[in-house]
């Protein structure tokens, strides 16, 4: 399990991050496999991941806008039938009590058993009344049935009064009164002939009307209940300030019909909010009704389904990630791979050219180191010839002569091998001050001899003012070499190779090969730096000669270009900086 | 008496290797190019071998040999070389038959050519 676990963790982590070849780096075709690795991963993730989550974010919002539109509609249906209920209860009171004080004269009202009887009979028409009383135009009570010792109350400074006596009808908030309790007045003026009046008045019971509200409420999330217009609540509610008998909420503009309204609570939690101001055909009341609902607990569902929708949503987007990074690192891994493989080739390949470079001069070296063994050889031969064959050697000037050229070659074959150890020595060295034209000198004296048997003229303009530059003479020495060698393997016998110098601004010197061999078709010469590009037949170039050079003046922190027009000639030219950055070499 | 023709651009050896020769009995022509070796030929009626070195300037060896051969096709040839390669003992083994690496030894010069008197 541990096993599969750590594959597992293998399989997201890329191999460019645990490389250990160094001595590679400089073969590798691509640097930054850190940022292709994780352009990768962020360019799918994105494409995969943004459309999910905007997709998701949409939704969300379509769902909460239906949810508000929803809620919004079912607090205005329950507003609505509880101000209907509300309504029709006010309003059937009110029409009993008007048909009462019309039908019924003052002289049979102010009669307390005919009073009590259509109490009696209004109870058990309607129910809801808690008693009922006759009061004259002054405010005194004359006639009283009911639970309560109120006969002879004096009602003239009472609002529902003054406003009755204004309006001939009226409906009272609900308030305590003398009784010391919670009731609704109710009452009705009657106009008398002699310009007098007398009022019926009825109290109505808030405990019916509590319960017909409370028939409304949906839910622990919900409340209902009743404000005036000022604000003060009229039925209890969870709603009100902890300090008085007010709501909570602010009073809703005033409006004929039913209307819904979002708001939050004192805690700052969103609502919705139904109102409708009550008022009957008959009069109007003081009273607003008020549906509350918790927008939480309305939405309770769709949270529960939305945290669903989260996780889901999570562990896809984790699924997701995982192959993408598993796919990224597989891709990369392999792009990787082939790069370390093509890096190794080439640095194997390098280091085999190197070698070849090194047998080239050590053939060269020979050929040269011949020719003068060949006259010692021949020298002291005929010395010794003429020690057998001619028995004339004593003071003979001509033997001295011999002995001479004997002495004579000797000393051109240390010349050779000092010019050898002198260019052996340059593979050791780093970076170090060197003369260009003497560098260029070094590498012709290895095809002095093939140029004068081929006829190729060489002609070298290296100028006085061209500085010393710093450099790896080895390397250097080798880019030349394989650029001379190169343009030798173009031209015929009898054509001619350019070496020249002259500096490209103040930093960097240009050293250009020119030859007017065969040239370098148009197709081909844009691949002549590629490894394994050759044009000889098989098995006579590997085609790594000027991708070497080319990896090698890169190296150099240089550049190397390459003209040539077919038929005309080539012509190389390579860069390099005067002077180089430390440890850059 | 052996008729030699020795061609090489090494002024010093060849005259050594010509005096040699002579001591051994040998009549021997010094050219220090082709050109030269060819203006001997015309000079002269016979040869019965040209030594010439492979790599000269100007005319080399192996050319040499062809131009020689449309004057005196009875002409034998040896070549000298002095870089000794495979490559170039390829070419001299299928042009001549004698080739010799530079330094060369007496003897086998002499064994070369006595091969080559005896196959007149």
């Amino acid at each position: 399990m541990t096993n599969l676990f750590t594959k597992f963790l293998e399989s997201l982590a890329p191999r460019f991050l645990h490389r250990d070849d160094e001595q590679l780096n400089p073969y590798y075709s691509h640097r930054d496999y850190r940022q292709m690795w994780g352009m990768g991963i962020f360019v799918l993730l994105t494409t995969c991941l943004l459309p999910l989550f905007l997709m998701t974010l949409i939704y969300y919002q379509l769902i909460e806008r239906s949810i508000d539109t929803e809620s919004l509609l079912r607090t205005e249906r329950v507003a609505s039938n509880a101000r209907r209920a509300v309504t029709y209860l006010l309003e059937e009171r009110l029409a009993a009590l008007t048909f009462t004080v019309n039908e019924m004269s003052y002289a049979e009202l102010s009669n307390h058993e005919f009073l009590s009887e259509v109490l009696r009979n209004l109870k058990l028409g309607f129910g809801g009344l808690a008693d009922l009383s006759v009061i004259t135009d002054t405010g005194k009570q004359v006639a009283y049935a009911g639970p309560y010792p109120l006969k002879g109350k004096d009602y003239s400074s009472q609002p529902w009064f003054m406003e009755c006596k204004q309006n001939n009808i009226c409906v009272s908030e609900i308030f305590t009164g003398y009784r010391d309790v919670p009731h609704i007045v109710v009452a009705v003026k009657s106009q008398q002939p002699n310009e007098r009046f007398f009022m019926l008045r009825a109290t109505l019971d808030t405990a019916r009307l509590v319960q017909t509200l409370s028939t409304y409420k949906t839910g622990a999330h919900a409340d209902i209940f009743l404000t005036n217009r000022e604000g003060v609540l009229q039925t209890p509610s969870h709603y009100h300030l902890s300090n008085s008998d007010r709501s909570t909420l602010p009073v809703p503009q005033f409006s004929e019909r039913t209307q819904t309204m979002t708001a939050s609570d004192s805690e700052g939690q969103p609502i919705v909010v139904g109102y409708a101001y009550i008022t009957t055909n008959i009069a109007p009341t003081p009273f607003i009704l008020m549906v509350v609902k918790e927008k939480a607990g309305m939405m309770r569902i769709w949270l529960d389904l939305r945290r669903q929708i989260n996780w889901f949503f999570a562990a896809s987007a984790i699924i997701i990630a995982v192959v993408i990074i598993m796919t990224s690192t597989s891709m990369v891994n392999k792009l990787f791979r082939t790069d370390q493989e093509k890096a190794h080739t080439m640095m194997v390949a390098e280091r085999n050219a190197q070698l070849a470079s090194i047998g080239q001069l050590a053939a060269g070296v020979a050929h040269e180191v011949n020719n003068p063994l060949a006259l010692i050889n021949e020298t002291a031969g005929y010395v010794k010839d003429l020690f057998t064959i001619k028995h004339q050697y004593q003071e003979d000037p001509e033997l001295v002569e011999h002995i001479d050229s004997i002495l004579e070659a000797v000393d051109r074959c240390g010349t050779i091998t000092r010019q050898l150890l002198g260019f052996a020595r340059h593979f050791d060295v780093k970076t170090q001050r060197i003369d260009l034209g003497n560098l260029v000198s070094d590498v012709l004296n290895f095809h002095k001899k093939e140029a004068e048997y081929r006829n190729i003229g060489i002609h070298v303009d290296i100028p006085e003012n061209i500085p010393l530059i710093e450099t790896d003479r080895g390397k250097l020495q080798q880019v030349i070499l394989n650029l001379v060698n190169n343009a030798f393997q173009a031209i015929n016998n009898g054509c001619s190779l350019d070496i020249r110098a002259e500096m490209a601004g103040p930093e960097r010197v240009q050293l250009s090969i020119r030859d007017n061999g065969c040239g370098i078709s148009e197709e081909h010469l844009e691949k002549v730096f590629d490894p394994f590009f050759t044009t000889k037949k098989e098995g006579k170039g590997t085609g790594l000669g000027l991708s070497i050079t080319y990896g090698l003046v890169q190296k150099l922190h240089g550049n190397i270009s390459v003209q040539s027009k077919t038929g005309e000639g080539t012509t190389f030219v390579v860069t390099l900086p005067v002077q180089v950055e430390k440890d850059s070499v | 008496m052996m008729n030699l023709l020795l061609v090489d651009d090494e002024k010093k050896f060849v005259s050594m290797l010509a005096r040699r020769l002579e001591l051994r009995g040998m009549q021997v022509t010094v050219c220090y190019s082709g050109d030269e070796a060819l203006a001997a030929v015309e000079k002269k009626d016979h040869f019965d071998v040209a030594i010439l070195d492979v790599k000269m300037p100007g005319i080399g060896g192996i050319e040499l040999k062809r131009k020689l051969q449309e004057r005196d096709s009875r002409m034998k040839f040896i070549f000298l070389t002095g870089h000794g390669s495979d490559a170039d003992y390829q070419v001299g083994a299928k042009e001549a038959e004698e080739y010799l690496p530079k330094p060369l030894r007496i003897d086998d010069l002499i064994a070369s050519l006595t091969r080559l008197d005896g196959n007149t």
